[in-house]
C-alpha cells in the first residue's frame, strides 16, 4: 500500500468525525434519558427545617450533639446564636441554631485538595474522610458558615454530618431528637411526602448567605436578619462610635 | 438596620490558618518573583557579565522552593500524610494544582541552575583540587572538551529550554497564589480578581529587592575580579529602577483594590477598615506602606542612591519586610473578618511555629552562603 493510500482523505475524515459526534450525542442522550427514567427513585436529599417560632434557645441540641459525636471541649458541630434586639421596652430575643448546611455547592468540598471532603451521592450529605484528610484547614477557612473546625484529637477537619451513623439506621439526628420545642424537622427534601417537604410547602423559609449561592440544605422559618450572617453594618457602626 | 441589636451568645471560630501559611505564600511569591526578574533581565541584557546574577536568581529560588513545603507540612494537622496531596488529587481545588506547580517549578529551577553552572563545573572538574570529586559528581563525570564559553554555546538550546520552562512555571506559581486566595468565595477580602495582580506586584518588588540584596552579599564574599563586580553593580543599580517602578505598581494595585472593595458593598468597606483603621492598621501603615513602599521608593529615586551598596541593600531589606507584611496583612486580615458574628476573629499567638519559620529562613540563607563556597557563581574567564 502506498503512503498516499494509507492517509485519510478529507471526505473520510469528515465522515468519520460526523459518525463519532453522532455516537457521542446519542450516548449522551441515552444516558440523560436513563437518569430521567430513574427520576421516580431519585436519590435522597437530606435536609432540615428549623422553625424559630418553636426554638426556645435551650441549647439541648448543642449538648445532644456534643455527647453523640464526642465533640472536643470548646468546639461545636451544632450551637445556638442568641441576640437581643431593640431598646427597652420594645425588646425581642432571637435564636439561630447553627450546624453544617451540607450545601449542594459546598465551598469546603470544592477547595479540599485531597478530596477528603466528599458527598455521598445517595443522600447528598457532605462528609470528611478522616483517613484521607491531611488537616490543612482550607475547608475550615472556606466554609462561609463557620461550620467546620480542626479537631485536635484526630488532627483532621470535623463537621456535622446530620449524625450519619443514626440516619442510615432510620433514626433522627441527635439534635432533632433532643429539641425541646420540636423546632427541627429532618428528612428527605426530594420526597414530597416527607415531613420536611410538607413543612417547607406550608411555610416560607430562608437560607443563610443566599448571596453566595451555596444552596444550603438547612432552612429556617422566621429567622431574624441580624443573626443570619456576619453583621458588618454593626461592626462599621461600632468603628464610627455610633 | 439592626438598630440596637446585641449579641448574647455566639461561637468564635478563631483564625484557622496562621503565620506559617502567610510565610509560605510570601516565600513562594519571593522565589517566583526573583526568578522572573533575574531571567527577564537576562533576556534584556544578554551579556556574559550578567550570568552570575542569573545564577543567583535561579539557585536561591530553588533553595527556597525546596524548603518552603516544610512550612506547609509543619502546619498540617496530620503532617505525616502530606504526600497524599500528590495522589489524592481533587481537580476543583487550587491547592491540588499548586502542589504540582510548585514541585515542577522547583525542578525546572534546579535544571536551569544546573545548565547555568555546568560549563564552569566541567572546567573545574578537570582541575585537580579538593573539590574535584564533587565537581565530577555534579557534572556526571562529563568529558566534554572546550572552554566554559564553548560548552555554554553548545548547551545553549537546553539551557534556554529550561529557562523558558522555569519562567512559565514561575508565572503560573504567582497566578496560583492569586487564584488560591480568590477562590474562597465567602472571604470578602480575598474573593477578588485583583489578588493575582497583588501577588504579581509582591513578586516583582520582593524579587528585585532579593536579587539586589543577595548579589551584594555574594559580592561581599566574592573573590571575583574587580571589573566583574563593577559590571554587576551597574546591573544592580538598574535593578534599583525596576524596584522603584515595582513599588509604584504595588501601590497602584493596592489603590485599585481598595477602590474595587469600596464598590463591593458593606463587606468591602469593612475590608478597607481592617487596613486603614482596624486591627491591621499599624502593620499596614507602618510596615507595609511606610517601611515597605514609601521608604524604599524614596531611597531608589536618585541614581547615586541606587549605586550605593548600603542604600540599595537597605531599600531591599525594607521592601522585603513590606511585602512580607503585605502578605500577612492580606492573609491574616482576610480571616479576621467574621463569618457568623460581629467581633473580629482572633489569632492566638504561635511562638513555636514562628520560631520554626525563623529557623527555616536562617537555613535557607545559610544554604545560599554555603553554596557560594563551592559553586562557581563567577565566570571562569573573568
Amino acid at each position: 500500500m502506498s503512503k498516499k493510500e494509507g492517509l485519510l482523505n478529507r471526505r473520510d475524515f469528515f465522515r468519520k468525525a460526523a459518525f463519532g459526534v453522532t455516537v457521542a450525542g446519542v450516548s449522551a442522550l441515552l444516558s440523560t434519558t436513563g437518569e430521567a427514567a430513574q427520576g421516580e427513585g431519585r436519590p435522597k436529599k437530606y435536609g432540615m427545617v428549623i422553625d424559630l417560632n418553636r426554638c426556645i434557645g435551650c441549647h439541648g441540641c448543642t449538648i445532644a450533639c456534643k455527647s453523640e459525636n464526642n465533640v472536643p471541649d470548646g468546639l461545636f458541630r451544632s450551637w445556638v446564636k442568641i441576640a437581643m434586639k431593640g431598646t427597652y421596652p420594645n425588646v425581642s430575643l432571637h435564636f439561630l441554631p447553627r450546624l453544617c448546611n451540607n450545601c449542594e455547592d459546598a465551598p469546603c468540598l470544592n477547595l479540599c485538595p485531597t478530596g477528603a471532603t466528599y458527598r455521598t451521592p445517595e443522600d447528598g450529605v457532605v462528609h470528611v474522610n478522616r483517613d484521607v484528610c491531611v488537616g490543612c484547614r482550607i475547608c475550615v477557612v472556606a466554609c462561609p458558615y463557620g461550620s467546620r473546625f480542626p479537631n485536635p484529637i484526630t488532627g483532621t477537619a470535623d463537621k456535622c454530618d446530620f449524625c450519619y451513623h443514626r440516619i442510615t439506621k432510620g433514626l433522627q439526628p441527635a439534635c432533632v431528637d433532643a429539641c425541646t420545642g420540636k423546632a427541627r424537622i429532618f428528612g428527605d427534601l426530594n420526597d414530597p411526602e416527607s415531613a420536611v417537604s410538607r413543612y417547607m410547602k406550608s411555610h416560607s423559609t430562608q437560607r443563610l448567605r443566599a448571596d453566595l449561592d451555596t444552596r444550603p440544605k438547612v432552612h429556617y422559618v422566621n429567622a431574624d436578619e441580624t443573626l443570619m450572617g456576619p453583621d458588618y453594618h454593626a461592626m462599621l457602626k461600632r468603628r464610627r462610635g455610633k | 438596620m439592626n438598630e440596637g441589636s446585641q449579641y448574647i451568645y455566639w461561637v468564635s471560630h478563631n483564625i484557622a490558618l496562621g503565620y506559617l501559611i502567610a510565610w509560605y505564600l510570601w516565600l513562594i511569591s519571593l522565589a517566583e518573583g526573583t526568578h522572573i526578574i533575574a531571567h527577564l533581565s537576562w533576556l534584556y541584557y544578554r551579556t556574559e557579565d550578567y550570568i552570575p546574577l542569573e545564577k543567583v536568581g535561579s539557585l536561591q529560588p530553588f533553595i527556597i522552593l525546596a524548603l518552603v513545603p516544610l512550612f506547609l507540612v509543619i502546619d498540617l494537622g496530620r503532617p505525616e500524610r502530606f504526600y497524599t496531596m500528590f495522589y489524592h488529587w481533587h481537580w476543583t481545588s487550587p491547592v491540588a494544582y499548586g502542589v504540582y506547580i510548585i514541585t515542577i517549578c522547583m525542578f525546572t529551577y534546579a535544571l536551569h541552575s544546573y545548565y547555568l553552572f555546568r560549563p564552569e563545573l566541567i572546567y573545574l572538574a578537570r582541575q585537580p583540587g579538593r573539590l574535584q570529586f564533587l565537581y565530577r559528581l555534579l557534572t556526571f563525570n562529563s568529558s566534554e572538551k572546550g572552554s566554559p564559553n564553548e560548552i555554554r554555546k553548545r548547551q545553549e538550546r537546553r539551557e534556554h529550554f529550561w529557562a523558558g520552562a522555569s519562567l512559565f512555571f514561575s508565572f503560573l506559581g504567582l497566578i496560583y497564589l492569586g487564584i488560591l486566595l480568590s477562590s474562597f468565595k465567602g472571604r470578602v477580602m480575598w474573593h477578588s480578581s485583583v489578588m493575582v495582580f497583588i501577588f504579581f506586584s509582591f513578586g516583582a518588588c520582593s524579587g528585585s529587592a532579593f536579587l539586589i540584596l543577595l548579589t551584594h552579599i555574594k559580592n561581599a564574599l566574592s573573590k571575583a575580579e574587580y571589573r566583574s563586580i563593577l559590571y554587576q553593580q551597574q546591573y544592580l543599580a538598574e535593578f534599583g529602577i525596576l524596584l522603584k517602578y515595582s513599588l509604584l505598581a504595588q501601590a497602584g494595585v493596592f489603590f485599585i483594590y481598595f477602590v474595587l472593595m469600596h464598590y463591593t458593598g458593606i463587606g468591602g468597606r469593612l475590608v478597607a477598615h481592617v487596613f486603614f483603621s482596624g486591627p491591621r492598621a499599624f502593620q499596614f501603615w507602618f510596615f507595609q506602606v511606610a517601611i515597605g513602599i514609601a521608604l524604599p521608593f524614596l531611597l531608589m529615586i536618585f541614581k547615586r542612591m541606587r549605586e550605593s551598596v548600603f542604600i540599595s541593600s537597605l531599600a531591599s531589606v525594607c521592601t522585603l519586610i513590606g511585602t512580607l507584611f503585605g502578605c500577612i496583612n492580606i492573609f491574616i486580615g482576610g480571616q479576621m473578618l467574621p463569618m457568623t458574628h460581629i467581633n473580629w476573629e482572633v489569632l492566638p499567638p504561635e511562638p513555636e511555629k514562628m520560631a520554626i519559620g525563623i529557623v527555616l529562613m536562617a537555613v535557607m540563607f545559610f544554604t545560599f552562603i554555603g553554596t557560594y563556597r563551592f559553586l562557581p557563581y563567577e565566570r571562569i574567564e573573568s
